[in-house]
């Protein structure tokens, strides 16, 4: 078991934390850990999804796209080893932080006990994700895929309720977010149905609140006890979130190891988060970096991975917020980048309805 | 469609006080916030994907393409949770900059209001909301697999090593057999559980009976090629499950399994029927 976590931590941890490292000039938060980690996270679930569909449609066997991820996985790493290292060379110092907020110094205690609660609150809703079990029944047929993959070596082709063999089933075929978890448990050695109901809520979940906390750093860039405060509000949100079972936070604590859940909790607000950054710096005056764009397509292309709704989601908030942003600042060419940000989207929609 | 739009909508809000939080949020940032890429992304975008959502052309369209059933997922673009927060912040932090009168009260006490303020809006927010751990559907994890006992010892006693076998199992651990072992198959799935699927199978029909009758259920069983019967142990039989050629398998976390010795079962590990 602790090989097992070890080999996961590594996989969903410091990999991504290490080749976030490539998008270190997309803002003055791009050296933040946190940014780093998810940004990481995002290239390589893009990578996944452009590796696994084909092969999926190709009825490959799952052991080639382990392969093949393995070593783009591997690749991606060693760039941003390589990218890193010429930084030292240059006399950069390697960046974790960012760049420190200017905290205001008022209610220094305040925050601190802010911080007290929210880590607490937090620690509470990782434990309670490995502790408690949710009853649903659409895990039968998500978690039933990561396992039959696993086990099996094939992907989309036997049924998951019952065993049989069947037709490619397009729908889910182009959203292989089970298939990752797979790919998580054929390295790791744990099984699938372990990694997606008890290690994955837990990365996922926090990897949510790493995306508030950096929400929080670019709306509270001066004010100290806000951001803390403001994570507080957003987990309290989360925690009284059940008021409809339709709703993101439901999910997030409840169906975190589904693709959907991921879309809803991780996808979106990341993408929200790109495209705060991106209006700031339009605004600013700054020039947006082509890694900005970059990082927003392999959000793009997540969002296809987690669901075949994804596409439309992403494609119809970049879009909106794209024209909004051009004719609020006067910039119409800031949507020809953001329209091809958005062509992968496109090119997946157009597979499904075409096959479906 | 209208209907079915709001229907979903009024579903999404629940209480609808959430919700309400969400729309006063919004027009605090509409009278205070002054930062345009702020409006764009927490205002308009969020105004015009709701006008979107009420859209019939534009629902009839995500319908045909995507289905009925998840149109509420546009819902997910507004940034509730994040606008909420923001808006709470702002809120307390305006509170802690107020200079009120020499001689009131509150002079010099306004970081004590602001956090009474905070205090407030979290008690209001944990009030119109509701705990997410209160669902019924959330239980202790009885394993790492987060899958009832019975199903891990109930599978990892008719696996056979190297090959599938066939399994009928009551509904209440169907949806559950597979995620944990994709050698168990089973004639029928998850699809009988979903009322709303409308799905009948005369196998499971016959062992959700009470009481169970052999006559019905062994041929329907034989049919479906199944290696094993799964019951619950307290369930009545019509008849004797060894007149029928079923043999006793054993007792395993109160239910009860049952081989079929007329469906052959080959072990590739020992190369003996089984």
């Amino acid at each position: 078991m602790g090989v097992q976590l070890f080999i996961l931590a590594v996989l969903l941890l410091a990999a991504p934390a290490v080749i976030g490292g490539l998008f270190l000039k997309t803002d003055k938060l791009g050296g933040n850990l946190l940014f780093r980690w998810v940004s990481g996270q995002f290239l390589l679930w893009e990578g996944f999804q452009l590796i696994s569909v084909p092969l999926i449609m190709q009825e490959h066997r799952f052991s080639r796209l382990v392969q093949i991820f393995t070593g783009y996985m591997a690749a991606l790493a060693l760039l941003a080893v390589a990218v890193e290292i010429q930084r030292l060379v240059k006399g950069q110092k390697p960046s974790f932080a960012g760049k420190k907020a200017a905290g205001s110094g008022t209610g220094r205690s305040t925050g601190i006990l802010l911080w007290l609660v929210f880590w607490g609150v937090l620690l509470f809703q990782l434990a309670q994700a490995v502790l408690l079990s949710y009853a649903d029944t659409d895990d039968a047929y998500y978690v039933a895929i990561s396992t039959i993959t696993q086990e099996a070596d094939t992907m989309y082709q036997k049924l998951p309720y019952t065993g049989g063999t069947t037709l490619m089933d397009i729908r889910h075929g182009l959203a292989p977010f089970p298939i990752w978890i797979s790919f998580l448990a054929r390295l790791s050695g744990m099984p699938a149905i372990t990694v997606a109901k008890v290690v994955l809520p837990v990365v996922l979940i926090a990897m949510t609140y790493a995306i508030f906390y950096l929400f929080g750093r670019v709306l509270f860039p001066e004010k100290g006890r806000q951001l803390p405060l403001f994570l507080v509000f957003t987990e309290l949100l989360v925690l009284f979130g059940n008021y409809s079972i339709y709703t993101a936070e439901n999910f997030m604590i409840a169906r975190s190891r589904q693709g959907k859940a991921a879309l809803a909790n991780i996808v979106v607000p990341f993408l929200l988060f790109l495209l705060l950054i991106l209006l700031k710096r339009i605004q600013e005056k700054q020039r947006v970096a082509v890694s900005c764009y970059v990082l927003l397509g392999a959000v793009a292309v997540t969002g296809c991975l987690c669901s075949t709704l994804g596409a439309f989601l992403v494609s119809l908030a970049v879009g909106i917020a794209g024209i909004l942003g051009a004719l609020c600042y006067k910039r119409i060419r800031v949507l020809f980048p953001l329209a091809v940000c958005c062509l992968p989207c496109v090119a997946y929609a157009l597979i499904y309805l075409l096959l479906e | 469609m209208r209907s079915d739009m709001i229907a979903l909508f009024q579903e999404y809000m629940g209480t609808g006080l959430i919700v309400i939080w969400y729309v006063i949020s919004l027009i605090y940032l509409w009278i205070k916030e002054k930062r345009k890429y702020m409006r764009i992304l927490f205002l308009y975008m969020p105004i015009i994907l709701l006008l979107l959502y009420f859209n019939p052309l534009f629902a009839q369209l995500v319908y045909k393409a995507a289905g009925d059933e998840i149109y509420y997922r546009i819902l997910w673009l507004l940034p509730v949770t994040v606008v909420i927060a923001y808006t709470c912040v702002c809120v307390t932090g305006q509170i802690a900059q107020t200079k009120p009168a020499q001689g009131s009260f509150f002079h010099g006490r306004t970081g004590m209001l602001a956090d009474a303020a905070a205090l407030c809006m979290a008690g209001a927010v944990a009030v119109s909301g509701s705990l997410i751990y209160s669902s019924p559907l959330f239980s202790r994890a009885e394993n790492l697999y987060h899958v009832p006992d019975s199903v891990v010892r109930i599978c990892d006693a008719i696996h056979v090593p190297g090959r599938e076998v066939m399994a009928a199992f009551p509904l209440e651990l169907v949806p559950y057999v597979r995620q944990y072992s994709a050698f168990v198959c089973m004639p029928y799935g998850r699809e009988m559980t979903v009322d709303r699927w409308n799905y009948h199978d005369p196998l499971c029909d016959a062992l959700e009976q009470d009481p169970v009758d052999l006559e019905t259920l062994v041929p329907l069983a034989r049919e479906a090629a199944c290696h094993y019967c799964i019951l619950p142990a307290g369930r009545k039989l019509s008849g004797d499950p060894q007149v029928f050629g079923w043999v006793w398998f054993g007792e395993i976390d109160g239910y009860t399994v049952y081989r079929d010795p007329a469906i052959e079962l080959w072990n590739p590990e020992t190369g003996l029927f089984q």
